[in-house]
Order: structure tokens, then C-alpha cells, then sequence
């Protein structure tokens, strides 16, 4: 282990130790990071020992710039959005790798954070490798945020110090917060493209209010109401943020007679009213998850009433359902005046 | 008294070590792994299935804490509600096997009892919360927004929540919508606190500003009205964003500030609160802390925050702690009884 101020030279010997697939402790805008050639195993394993981390779990990864960005993930609007506006910075953005860097790296799910650190000599240090880094904080896994040298090698093992080859020290970093981490891959338009409903020879009524929506459900549900105890009947609520998929769902409530305060099921994912079931796939990340939360289930009971919102990113779920159950998928958008909404519907 | 706690009641898969309302241990999956020290981020519902990881965290937990289940430990608490129900089953299950396996009492806790009451948390032996009952108790999270009137442990009322979106989940959306992505609530505090002072502030409108008898919070007009107003306002620039961060954040927190005011003034209660319980997620952000502290200030009544950021988010501390306060009032359950209960009330 070797320690060196902040200087040109740092920069010269970082670049030869993560060549030869070694560890390095750099200053950044946040916390202290230990850093690591995100493309080669061999240091990602060295990594690994030093964190003590359970397998399986990612590292983000620091890159120079956006264009290195997107040699290594797939960066859709939102992505580029926060990148040009906001990096470098202390953000971490979560997008869909492309599976170049070393295993261990990228989540299960095939995601990887990047950032761009606000430090001039980070990035140099990559310019110069022309590789990404690891970017996670100095400390070992469980231990306090490292500002300085000492908290990190106070609380670590004589193993672990063995570990690490070289520390550039830029003494105490002000106390800035660890990077934020954003994930954008909820928005990514392949998984919300997948299996979009054609509305064709659709109904369609307008909305002039919250309380109307609600009558619309009543409405709708009344219609179908008929089939219950032959097949359950799902509700797929399709429609942007603040259009009123759970106002739709107040309104099946209380036309079922249920008297409890119906709120957005987003945080929860499920909650259960009696009679009704009211999911959310908002933070679904595959179609599939809806099956993990229970719904071919739910289906089977008859004289059930569920309704979905975000609907339109579980689509391939809900069509397969369609043997169980009568599916009606509502789309919702908003319409001229303020309060105005189309509200149309067609059993699929 | 030494209580193991395990918290599964949505995405974190928590544990912890508490002795009275010392805590020896407070581990968080999410943050112990994922992205380690660089916040949280969404786990998929693969993830959050919490089995595979159960018992890693309860392990860390007890050697964190230097306990051992053997010996050390008295009781097993567990959150059995409000939450998800496959994944509170998780922790459930666990803490039925540990009970029987190691012959230890289990505590049945309420998860938002237990935001509610983390602010009795300490690092250190003995520390008594300068606190006398009633108090007020404001939930403020991902899938919870409750104003309560504490009588005492144990007895509650509550007074105000929501009719749609919580607070935290609206302060994610109102990130989203500004092309933030997920979790948006931190990162929109963030951008809020780089906006333009003064100037450039954009009109939201205060939700339920027409209520008459203030009990209850609303987020589903703010999120309409923040979507038209970002559609005017597009071509976003980083200055926009941060300034229409700054005003949804505002305007968001003012509504609870309205509706605690309002119940603040119009208590019915013989005995005046002199505190409030602040806890949850969004307990996190330091403008809705001054603003209530401001608010709060000349009724005389103090503010009481968890001593740190992470007693805020889920977690298993607080179970431990709350769970001890249960013992104090006495009321053990049978453990063939617990079971988990998806919609529980406090």
C-alpha cells in the first residue's frame, strides 16, 4: 500500500495500478471512493474481497464523460435528460447495461449505475485508462461514510489494507451527501411498448370531474356486473400520471359498497377492499412480477372485482388472463378543459 | 430486555438488535448492498421477495450487535402490518421459526406504530425522551401520510390522512414528471435546493386549500396540475426544473403544514399536546422539517425527529423499539396468533 498527495504524478500511478488490475482509493466530490478497472474480473474479485460484499450485489461505475457513458449502457430520454443537465455531479444513473463490464458489476436484472464525478482528477485518471472505474465509497461494506483517509482505514482489517495498492489522499473532503441514485430504467419504452392495446370502434364518454369519473366506473361496473360468480371482472387502467386511475377506482368501490378510504396502491403494490383488489404496476419492473404478486390467483376467485392501473406495462399478463376473467381495459387521458377526461373503454 | 427485529413489509428487508431503546444493530439490505452508500434504489419484485436474503441480514444483524440468538436474546419482533402481504409473510414465517427453534417470546408490530415511535431510538443506555403525553405523531412516507393524536402509548387517534397519494409516493411522481426517474423524493429535494430564491417561483395550487374542517391530505390534484404545468412550460432547462422542483416540494409540504395547523387549533382534546412525533421517509427532508418547526414554534410545541437519516426509511430498529414499548404496556400475544395482516389501522 502506497500514499501519495493529490498530484500529477497520482494521476500516472493510478493509471499503472488499475492496469495492472489493482485498487485505488480516490478523493471525489461525495465521499472518498475505491476504485477498481470496472472491465477486468480479476479486479472486480479484488474488489470483492476488500467490500466483503454478498455476492451478487453491483457496483456503479464512474466514466469521464456521456459518450463513455454509452459505451457501457443503453441511455434512453431520461437518461440523456439528467446526464446533460446534471452531470458531472453527485447522481448516479441507473440504465440498462450493455454487458461490457466485468461480471459482478451490472444487477441481476442486467442494470448498471454511472456516474460522472465532479472531480477533475477522477476523471483524468479514466481519460488516461480509457476505462470506467468502480465507483462505490472507500469503506467497507456495513461501515461509516469515508471524508477522510483515517475513517477508512480505522475500521478495516490488516487484510483488507493489504488489499488496497494505492491511496491518493487530498485530506478531509467537505461533508457532502453520497450521490443520489436514479433509476430510469422504469421509463424505458421497451418494456412499456410491449403489447399496446388497439382501441378500434372504441366507447368513449367525457369526464367533466373527479366525481364523474367516478360515476363512469359505477357505470362500467354495473355493465359487467352480470358476470360475476361466472368470472372475475379486471379493471385495466391505462393513462398518464394525475389522469385519475385510482378516482376510477373510488368510483368501483363504492358501487361496491365498500366503505374504506381507497388510496393509490403505488407504494404497496396490492391492497385489498373485500370484494375489490386494487394493484398497481407502476413499480413493476417485468410483466411477470404481476403473476409473483398473486394475480392468476386473484382471478380465479369469481366474484372478485380488480382493478389495475399502469396496466399498460403488464399488458401480456392481463390478456392471458382473459379465460378467468372479463378484462376491461379503461384508457384515460386527459382532455381540453382542466378537469376534462376521455374516458373509453373495450372489453379485450 | 434484548429484541431481535425483522422488518419485510414492502421493498426493504430489514433487521436489527435493540436493547430497551438502545440500538446494537441496524441493518438494511438495500443500503448494506445495492449501489452500497450511494443511496437506495428500486429493487425489482424478484429481489423483493426477501427469502433468499432473510437470513443473511439476520446474521449480520446479531454480529453487529455481538448477540447471540442462544443465549442473548429475550424476544423476536416482527412487523405484521401494514405492508405487502407475500412479503410480510416472509418475516413472519422467520420469526416463528426463531421463536420455536429458540424458545423466545415474539412481539407482533405495527409498522406505522413504529415510524410513528422512532424517534424513542437512541445510540445510547437509558436515554428518556424529554417527552410528556399527549403528543401528536406525523407519518410521513412512501405509502403512509398520518397525522395522529398520541393519548399515550398505545392509544391513538387519528386525525388527518390521505385520500390518494402519500406524501412520499407524490414527491416521487412529481420527480418522474419532471423526467427524474425512480425513487424521485431525495433527488427532488436535491434539485429544489439549487432553484432561484424569490423569482421564477412557479403557482401551484395548495391542495384542499378549501376545506373547511381540515382531516385529511390530498396529492392527486397537485400531480394534475404540476402535469399541465410542466406541458407549458416544456422545453425544460436545468433552472426550470429546479424551480418547479422547488415549488412542488413547497407547495406539497404547505398542505401538511395547513391541515397540522388546523388540527393544532381546533384540538378537542382536554390536554394540549407540547410535542409532535415526526417519522417516515420524507421525515428525512430538512425543508419540511423547518417548515414545521416554524410553524410549531409558538404553540410551544417541540419538534421530535429519529436521531438519524436511516431510523427515517424502513427499518428494523424501530420494531425493536417499538416492540419494547409494547412490553412495557404488557400486551404479549400468544405466538399461534400472529399472522400478517395486509391492512392494519393503527
Amino acid at each position: 500500500m502506497q500514499t501519495v498527495k493529490e498530484n500529477p504524478n497520482a494521476i500516472t500511478k493510478a493509471v499503472e495500478i488499475l492496469k495492472a488490475g489493482g485498487l485505488v482509493i480516490f478523493p471525489t466530490e461525495t465521499v472518498y471512493g475505491i476504485g477498481a478497472d470496472a472491465t477486468n474480473p480479476k479486479a472486480i474479485e479484488k474488489l470483492n474481497k476488500y467490500k466483503k460484499r454478498p455476492l451478487g450485489k453491483p457496483y456503479s461505475i464512474a466514466v469521464s464523460n456521456l459518450k463513455m457513458a454509452e459505451e457501457f449502457v443503453t441511455l434512453n430520454q431520461t437518461a440523456k435528460n439528467i446526464y446533460q443537465k446534471f452531470l458531472p455531479g453527485p447522481v448516479t444513473v441507473v440504465s440498462k447495461g450493455k454487458n461490457k463490464v466485468a461480471r459482478g458489476v451490472e444487477s441481476e436484472t442486467g442494470t448498471l449505475g454511472v456516474r460522472i464525478p465532479d472531480y477533475k482528477l477522477v476523471r483524468e485518471i479514466i481519460d488516461k485508462l480509457k476505462k470506467p472505474i468502480t465507483a462505490t465509497s472507500a469503506n467497507a461494506s456495513y461501515q461509516k461514510r469515508p471524508y477522510k483517509i483515517s475513517d477508512v482505514l480505522d475500521n478495516i482489517s490488516e487484510k483488507q489494507k493489504s488489499l488496497i495498492d494505492l491511496i491518493i489522499d487530498a485530506g478531509k473532503l467537505p461533508h457532502n451527501e453520497p450521490s443520489t441514485v436514479i433509476d430510469t430504467t422504469v421509463d424505458d419504452p421497451v418494456i412499456l411498448r410491449q403489447g399496446e392495446i388497439k382501441f378500434k370502434g372504441k366507447s368513449q364518454v367525457l369526464s367533466k370531474g373527479e366525481e364523474n369519473t367516478q360515476s363512469v366506473a359505477k357505470e362500467l361496473l354495473q355493465k359487467y356486473e352480470s358476470y360475476l360468480g361466472k368470472r372475475s371482472l379486471v379493471f385495466a387502467l391505462e393513462g398518464k400520471m394525475g389522469v385519475g386511475k385510482t378516482q376510477f377506482t373510488k368510483g368501483l368501490a363504492k358501487s361496491l359498497g365498500i366503505k374504506e378510504e381507497i388510496v393509490s396502491p403505488t407504494f404497496n403494490l396490492v391492497l385489498e377492499y373485500g370484494r375489490l383488489t386494487h394493484l398497481d404496476a407502476w413499480r413493476l419492473q417485468a410483466p411477470n412480477e404481476l403473476e409473483t404478486l398473486g394475480f392468476l390467483q386473484m382471478i380465479e376467485n369469481k366474484n372478485m372485482v380488480i382493478a389495475i392501473e399502469w396496466a399498460d406495462r403488464v399488458s401480456q399478463v392481463i390478456k392471458r388472463c382473459r379465460e378467468h376473467a372479463v378484462v376491461i381495459w379503461v384508457k384515460i387521458e386527459f382532455g381540453k378543459g382542466r378537469n376534462e377526461r376521455l374516458i373509453s373503454w373495450k372489453t379485450i | 430486555m434484548k429484541i431481535l427485529a425483522i422488518d419485510t413489509s414492502c421493498d426493504e428487508t430489514a433487521t436489527a438488535v435493540t436493547e430497551g431503546t438502545k440500538i446494537l444493530s441496524n441493518i438494511i439490505w438495500s443500503q448494506a448492498s445495492l449501489h452500497a452508500n450511494f443511496g437506495g434504489v428500486m429493487p425489482s419484485l424478484a429481489q423483493r421477495m426477501h427469502r433468499e436474503r432473510i437470513n443473511f441480514v439476520i446474521r449480520k444483524a446479531l454480529i453487529t450487535s455481538h448477540q447471540s440468538l442462544v443465549t442473548d436474546i429475550d424476544a423476536v419482533a416482527v412487523t405484521v402490518g401494514p405492508g405487502l402481504a407475500i412479503a410480510l409473510g416472509v418475516g413472519i414465517e422467520k420469526a416463528k421459526e426463531i421463536a420455536k427453534k429458540y424458545k423466545k417470546k415474539i412481539i407482533p408490530v405495527n409498522h406505522v406504530e413504529a415510524h410513528l415511535l422512532s424517534s424513542f431510538a437512541s445510540p445510547i443506555t437509558n436515554h428518556q425522551l424529554p417527552l410528556t403525553f399527549p403528543a401528536f405523531g406525523l407519518v410521513v412516507s412512501g405509502g403512509n401520510t398520518q397525522l395522529i393524536y398520541i393519548e399515550k402509548i398505545g392509544k391513538y387517534k387519528v386525525l388527518a390522512q390521505t385520500v390518494d397519494d402519500a406524501l412520499g409516493e407524490a414527491l416521487d411522481k412529481g420527480a418522474r414528471l419532471l423526467g427524474l426517474g425512480y425513487p424521485g423524493g431525495a433527488i427532488l429535494e436535491k434539485f429544489a435546493h439549487s432553484a432561484t430564491s424569490g423569482q421564477a417561483r412557479y403557482n401551484l395550487p395548495i391542495p384542499l386549500a378549501d376545506d373547511k374542517i381540515k382531516n385529511r391530505f390530498s396529492y392527486s390534484g397537485l400531480k394534475t396540475a404540476m402535469y399541465r404545468l410542466i406541458e407549458k412550460e416544456k422545453p425544460l432547462t436545468k433552472e426550470k426544473i429546479c424551480n418547479l422542483a422547488a415549488s412542488f416540494q413547497d407547495v406539497a409540504f404547505n398542505h401538511i403544514i395547513n391541515v397540522l395547523k388546523y388540527q393544532i387549533e381546533t384540538n378537542p382534546y382536554p390536554l394540549v399536546p407540547s410535542a409532535l412525533l415526526l417519522g417516515g421517509g420524507v421525515a428525512n427532508n430538512n425543508l419540511l422539517r423547518s417548515k414545521l418547526r416554524k410553524l410549531l414554534k409558538p404553540y410551544g410545541i417541540t419538534l421530535h425527529v429519529p436521531y438519524s437519516k436511516k431510523l427515517c426509511g424502513d427499518n428494523a430498529a424501530m420494531i425493536g423499539v417499538s416492540a419494547y414499548l409494547k412490553t412495557q404496556r404488557g400486551n404479549l400475544m400468544n405466538t399461534d396468533q400472529i399472522d400478517r395482516s395486509p391492512n392494519l389501522k393503527i
